[in-house]
């Protein structure tokens, strides 16, 4: 017992000795503004300093050296979507910088606390971009840096994540990215080719994700715009999507999913709800219309990581200043159904729509 | 990968420069686990309302400081509206007679949509440290350790204070040994609701905390942290008895309580800094707070005279094994 406290008692002292020079060597590190073409736009605030100080020590070593790279990516949860845009970002950067580039990729499981730990990490050990996959990482990211690069990916709304009013596509600062939105309005209107006759839409989501909120909103105004009768039906969590689901196919011709991480993780259950009842769901995603919808606009998360991995590639090379980036925004969304619901649901699909692959699930 | 790279890829310094972020979050969730202490120790319920009240605290603070208000007042009027949350299960649990873990979970599931409906029906709510004037903020790490220090110092001078009174005493009596206590002419019923609404109002005051230090308030960011506050509770335990033994007092298990909220967090960096699959986290979080809820109780068996005993009996053994 005796020998245990002392070896405890030797453990918490050198933790907390390493907690103390850790901090004397964040605040020891030279606080001269930098001056290497990786470093953003100016600190904007008196807080700042230590982030900024540490980045310029790493921006730094990064230019005397090989010009190698390294960007932190951190990733909100394990989420198909998600993985292959973060996939698509390595990719692309791979193939511009080869071995020159390597990626520290955390991810948070979930836990938006986990989120704002992984960022400061990756501040503290001074790389070179941040990849913020998801809203909460973005949020998490850009409290914790106002001068090393954030790229958002997977993100719907800039102006909604990070509280922006009157949004003009440019975020500033060190923050931009690319959004994971396909047209909403196309997708309105997507609803009206497919169900003329349809009356009713209920839109269905998830209540705890921001993004589904804002698409929610602006699919809703253009249907109500279009004359149809819309009612937005939330669940708070994997174990009401089943009721609320049923809730909403007894009420409604046609279900419409944004999209919504808690939908995508419970597309079996949808589905085993909404097809007996007849009720075709056209979804914001090809991977939540593989599950339980009938047709989608697709965005590839892998092309858009690649997207974003090209502004990476800019911004590294110092070919970009990261603060006048706008935005960018998936180019071709592709009109697709999915043969085996369609079939099922007898909904006839017009020209211009391809099948979803339904094999590679 | 090889064994040989992957210990070439860690990088010891950037560990060492990672434990100040860690710190300041560990005594976020320190002051947090504070509240915890209250109703798992000196009243002996385990309340399971601060998964809501955590979140609870950080919108309120949230929406507080996005109209406008000092970001400190803002964290007051969070530690109000947790102590009104930690009211209901209270009221739940004496004046209804609902056992309390389930009064506790109970208002812990209404505060997802109160919590909904204070971040205006949305479920993510940005405040930028650079709009904003913030009291605390993960862009400057060592004033966040600062100021996480003192508040949570003023905290367990309080707390302190409090528990020295006759009330405070009179609440710490209720979760030793209630039956005795209302011989004594305390007010049990009273006493547990005043405990759970303390304990909620720190738990907010704390998620106030830690919604300016991310820069946002979400509706999950509460999930799961009764198993941070509990972890930070027992490793403080240990780690205080351990090294003070006897002489512990009630100042110093409080203040080991926000050190071992600071520990929990150097071992979720040090998990993340050793690369191990971000997957599998929870999984050995969960482990290593197992670790330390286990290793007193197997210690106390170890030395209880009657078990060792009873082990001796059954093995035929001299008692060198047990230790």
């Amino acid at each position: 017992m005796k020998n245990s406290r002392k070896i405890l008692a030797a453990v918490l002292t050198a933790a907390m000795a390493m907690g103390l020079a850790a901090c004397g060597e964040t605040a020891a590190a030279p606080s001269a503004a930098s001056s290497a073409a990786a470093a953003p736009a100016a600190a904007t605030s008196a807080a700042a300093a230590p982030a900024a100080a540490t980045s310029a020590a790493a921006a730094a070593s990064a230019a005397s050296g090989d010009q190698k790279f390294t960007v932190g990516i951190c990733q909100l949860v394990q989420h198909v979507a998600l993985d292959a845009a973060t996939k698509g970002f390595e990719d692309s950067l791979k193939a511009e910088f080869g071995d020159n580039i390597t990626f520290d990729l955390q991810n948070a499981a979930g836990d938006s606390a986990t989120c704002t730990t992984i960022c400061n990490n990756f501040v503290s050990e001074g790389v070179d971009l941040i990849l913020a996959n998801a809203t909460p990482a973005l949020q998490a990211a850009a409290s914790t840096t106002n001068s090393i690069p954030i790229l958002g990916t997977s993100i719907t709304d800039y102006g909604t994540a990070m509280n922006i009013d009157n949004f003009s596509g440019t975020v500033g600062g060190n923050i931009s990215g690319t959004s994971d939105l396909a047209p909403l309005d196309q997708q309105a209107a997507m609803i009206s080719e497919l169900f003329p006759s349809a009356k009713k839409v209920g839109i269905l989501y998830c209540s705890a994700e921001a993004n589904s909120v804002y698409q929610s909103d602006v699919v809703k105004k253009n249907l109500e715009d279009a004359g149809l009768t819309v009612t937005v039906y939330t669940f708070a969590d994997s174990n009401d999507v089943a009721s609320v689901t049923q809730t909403a196919c007894g009420e409604n011709d046609v279900l419409y999913i944004p999209t919504d991480n808690t939908a995508a993780s419970c597309t079996e259950a949808i589905n085993n709800v909404a097809q007996p009842a007849g009720i075709p769901i056209v979804c914001g995603e090809e991977g939540i219309c593989k599950g339980c919808g009938v047709a989608t606009l697709s965005i590839d998360y892998y092309e858009l990581g690649k997207t974003t991995g090209a502004m990476a590639a800019k911004i590294l090379k110092g070919e970009a200043d990261i603060s006048t980036m706008p935005v960018e925004y998936y180019q071709n969304p592709v009109k697709e159904y999915n043969p085996d619901i369609a079939k099922a649901l007898n909904v006839t699909i017009p020209d211009g729509y391809k099948a979803i692959d339904m094999s590679a699930k | 990968m090889g064994i040989a790279s992957y210990f070439a890829s860690l990088n010891p310094a950037g560990l060492l420069g990672r434990f100040p972020a860690g710190i300041a979050q560990g005594i976020i969730w320190g002051i947090m686990a504070l509240g915890v202490y209250i109703t798992f120790r000196l009243l002996d319920i385990a309340d399971l309302t601060v998964d809501g009240s955590f979140t609870t605290g950080g919108a309120v603070t949230v929406m507080l400081i996005l109209a406008g208000w000092n970001p400190w007042l803002a964290i007051l009027a969070a530690l109000l509206a947790g102590i009104l949350a930690g009211m209901v299960t209270g009221i739940l649990h004496t004046a209804l007679g609902i056992p309390a873990i389930l009064a506790g979970i109970l208002t812990q599931f209404a505060l997802y949509s109160i919590n909904l409906a204070i971040m205006g029906m949305k479920a993510n709510q940005a405040v930028s440290v650079d709009k904003y004037y913030l009291s605390i903020t993960s862009r400057n790490v060592p004033a966040a350790i600062l100021i996480g220090g003192l508040t949570a110092a003023v905290i367990i001078g309080l707390l302190y204070w409090y528990f020295g009174t006759e009330q405070g005493s009179a609440l710490r009596a209720t979760g030793c040994n209630p039956v005795m206590s209302r011989a004594q002419g305390i007010n049990i019923n009273v006493m547990k609701v005043l405990g759970l609404a303390l304990s909620n109002g720190l738990v907010a005051l704390a998620g106030g905390l830690m919604a300016q230090f991310q820069g946002f308030s979400d509706i999950n960011m509460g999930r799961g942290s009764i198993v941070i506050g509990l972890a930070a509770v027992i490793i403080g335990e240990v780690i205080g008895e351990a090294t003070l033994g006897k002489h512990l007092n009630f100042a110093g298990r409080l203040a080991f309580v926000v050190l071992g909220g600071v520990i929990y967090y150097m071992v979720v960096i040090l998990v993340l800094w050793l690369k191990l699959d971000s997957n599998m986290l929870k999984l050995f979080t969960a482990i290593i707070v197992a670790v330390f809820l286990a290793v007193p109780n197997l210690k106390a068996h170890a030395r209880n005279s009657f078990g060792r005993a009873a082990r001796n009996a059954a093995a035929g053994t001299s008692d060198k094994e047990a230790e």
